[in-house]
């Protein structure tokens, strides 16, 4: 389904799944209400007649307690089990990649290889991933709180002076995304910006091969 | 004029509250003006960037900490002595300092923007270490961290106020289980005042003791951390959403009843989910950080869940109050389904953003933007102005054109909505929050030119309320004590009332004491 989301990544593609389930339950609720609003709004205008003068029911209100509490313990359980593998560091990734924000662009180093691309705000750098392959992120700062998103992933974590955010991201689809940084973090906030680009394994294996000159 | 600075009596205090944070909203809507001037078309450059950062950050700033809560607050010092039968608060000098540490606080804030380097530029959330580098930010943030913690103080002294003299000084036969709903919600309000402030005033101390007298608390290099900046501003931060919210909760179970003709539906209901909601609110602080990787995710995740129930209660008594009245739809009434309409989308886009993985994507996105406009704009903003246009005869003893006042209420909603449905497209399309200008990908020009069209309709309606409020005022049509039909113990008074509020205290033998005497029920004295 490429309605709304075409995610990129394998955790990409299971956060769209739960946004679709949350826009499903959130359309339904919406239109619930809205018609009882509008209802009342119209049927009960002033036409002289007299308001009848109830002040509860308890049934009714029990009952709009109850299944409220059902519907949002639902979707916690949605979340829950959608969030699990997302927020999971596998032990063995099969690349690695050192990414540090600073004001105002990125660094990307690929670990296990002499290949580092920096960034400036007027030209932002190009992340390469590979297709298929379970990347983890070492994500630092180097002087405020920035956050590295890529809408594409559906992801986005934030990099906070003194500690190390580690995160997974499995690349599913080959392409050119637009990656920046969330967190607002001063005068060239809009321009902190850069490109990942998926490639194939191999394409990627040469990059890193050629020392970062076989550019793919 | 002297009168008027000295003074204070409650409703005086009230008025200045009101007129103030209405001059304020003025300046925050001419910064919100400036921001979408800005963002109406793709890699603009009309606003620099160093004065769009300037911009957004007292537009927001302001709108929280300027308008919106302490219109409550005034309003609520007006209301509040008259809803329960009282002379005056509780502590009237208190009152008065309160008052004006809020104005002084607020034009503080403002000062900013006269001194070399400009206004606070670190965002209304003014997160640590970005707020604390000192170099190349002139006098702006530190006039921010004195102004809020003035502002701050004010709120605390007046939460204080509120609750004695709603504990205290109650009217014979104002049980507590007879107070009108805004009053009740004034008193959820308060304890989270009190709860939430305190912290924030802590943490603004914090930020100025690191900027200036070499302290570390949010600096890692010397065993600081800037993630319990989060967690402090936050702690404040997340109440304070529930303490521009409540008193509109409020306002709107007042006008539905009034002009359903019916009781508040579900009134214990209503009082509890108050106080549930203040108490969930206390523990949801973390959800703003999911994307830190430093809190439980699940555990706030939940928490958060939880409130959409007891906020479910209030829609669920809201409709309850209309079901089966005589719904008259003046403008107060209209502006208040307005609050309806927006405030369910504004909470159901909140479900979402509780869902950690649909916060990775939404976190700092214009979708979180969409997001709280809903419920602070479309929610807090629309149930104001239903307040501004129910109590204006109460307050100034005149009623406010009803024709210009739903052309305005028109306007406002579809200006309103306009602006803000595009954003959280914006949002999911990857525009992040704060960009002072953005690149012409996908539909982000479209987006974003429907949302500068919209802040045009919503600028347009604004400038029709306050032709209204001049033109009202001159005709000076009179009002009696209640031109409403209200049922609260406030509309058996004059309009404006008299310094002590009652030269009588009517009988209160009910929820609906005006109503008892409107409908001559027999009020037996036993």
């Amino acid at each position: 389904m490429k309605w709304l989301f075409d995610p990129a990544s394998v955790q990409g593609v299971a956060m769209a799944g739960d946004w679709y389930v949350f826009i499903v339950a959130g359309i339904a609720v919406g239109i619930y209400v809205y018609v009882a609003i509008l209802w009342c709004v119209f049927r009960y205008r002033r036409r002289g007649g007299e308001a009848q003068r109830f002040e509860k029911n308890t049934p009714l209100e029990l009952t709009y307690t109850i299944v409220p509490l059902l519907i949002v313990l639902g979707l916690f359980a949605k979340t829950f089990l959608v969030e699990r593998p997302v927020d999971n560091v596998a032990s063995d990734p099969q690349e690695k990649v050192a990414v540090t924000a600073f004001r105002w662009s990125w660094q990307f180093s690929y670990l296990g290889s002499n290949v580092k691309t920096i960034g400036t705000p007027r030209r932002p750098p190009t992340l390469y991933l590979p297709l298929g392959r379970l990347v983890e992120f070492d994500l630092t700062t180097a002087d405020v709180n920035h956050s590295f998103w890529v809408p594409a992933f559906l992801f986005k974590r934030d990099a906070i002076p003194g500690m190390t955010n580690v995160f997974d991201i499995t690349p599913s689809r080959t392409g050119t995304f637009v990656g920046r940084c969330a967190q607002y973090c001063g005068l060239d906030h809009a321009y902190m910006t850069f490109a990942v680009q998926v490639v194939p394994a191999a394409a990627f294996d040469r990059y890193i091969a050629s020392n970062g000159t076989a550019v793919p | 004029m002297i009168e008027w600075l000295t003074t204070t009596n409650h409703k005086k205090i009230g008025t200045m509250y009101i007129v103030s944070t209405l001059g304020f909203f003025c300046a925050a809507g001419v910064l919100a003006a400036l921001i979408r001037i800005q963002l109406a078309q793709p890699n603009s450059t009309i606003i620099g960037t160093h004065a769009y950062n300037q911009i957004f950050t007292m537009h927001g700033t302001a709108m929280i900490f300027l308008v919106i809560a302490p219109f409550a607050i005034g309003l609520a010092n007006f209301l509040i002595p008259l809803q329960i039968g009282a002379p005056d608060m509780a502590f009237p000098r208190l009152n008065a300092t309160g008052l004006w540490l809020f104005i002084i606080g607020g034009l503080t804030v403002f000062a900013g923007f006269a001194t070399y380097g400009g206004a606070a530029s670190a965002g209304w959330s003014n997160y640590a270490p970005l707020s604390e580098i000192t170099i190349g930010t002139g006098a702006g943030e530190d006039l921010y961290l004195v102004g809020l913690t003035l502002t701050g103080i004010s709120n605390i002294l007046t939460a204080v106020n509120f609750v004695v003299t709603i504990v205290c000084f109650r009217a014979p036969g104002m049980t507590f289980w007879r107070m009108p709903i805004f009053t009740w919600e004034m008193v959820a309000t308060s304890i989270l005042i009190l709860m939430a402030f305190p912290t924030l005033t802590a943490v603004m101390a914090m930020v100025l003791i690191d900027r200036h007298m070499g302290g570390h608390f949010f600096d890692p290099a010397q065993g600081g951390n800037p993630i319990l900046y989060q967690h402090l501003f936050w702690f404040f931060g997340h109440p304070e959403v529930y303490i521009m919210i409540l008193p509109y909760f409020g306002v709107v179970a007042e006008i539905i009843a009034t002009f359903s003709r019916k009781p508040v539906f579900g009134y214990v209901g209503m009082v509890i989910s108050a106080f549930a909601i203040a108490g969930l609110s206390l523990g949801v602080w973390a959800h703003h950080m999911f994307t830190t990787g430093a809190v439980s995710n699940p555990f706030f995740s939940g928490i958060s869940f939880l409130i959409a129930i007891p906020t479910g209660v209030k829609f669920v008594n809201w409709i309850g109050t209309m079901w089966k009245g005589s719904i008259e739809l003046t403008t107060p009434m209209i502006l208040c389904v307005c609050f309806l309409l927006n405030f369910l989308l504004g909470g159901i886009t909140g479900v979402m953003v509780a869902s950690p993985p649909l916060d990775y994507m939404a976190h700092d996105s214009y979708f979180i933007v969409q997001h709280f406009h809903y419920t602070l704009g479309g929610g807090s903003l629309f149930a104001l102005f239903a307040a501004l246009f129910f109590y204006f005869p109460k307050i100034f003893g005149v009623k406010l054109d009803e024709r210009l006042g739903k052309w305005f209420a028109a306007l406002f909603f579809i200006g309103f909505n306009v602006t803000f449905i595009p954003m959280g497209f914006a949002g999911l399309e990857g525009m992040a929050r704060r960009m002072s200008t953005y690149p012409d990908v996908a539909h982000l020009a479209l987006l974003n030119g429907l949302s500068s069209i919209g802040t045009a309709i919503i600028a347009v309606s604004v400038v029709l309320f306050f032709v209204n409020v001049l033109v009202s005022v001159r005709n000076r049509e009179p009002v009696g004590n209640d031109p409403w039909g209200g049922y609260s113990l406030e509309w058996l008074t004059s309009s404006p009332p008299p310094e002590f509020n009652f030269d009588e205290l009517p009988p209160i033998r009910s929820k609906m004491p005006a109503w008892d005497v409107a409908e001559g029920r027999e009020v037996s004295r036993s």
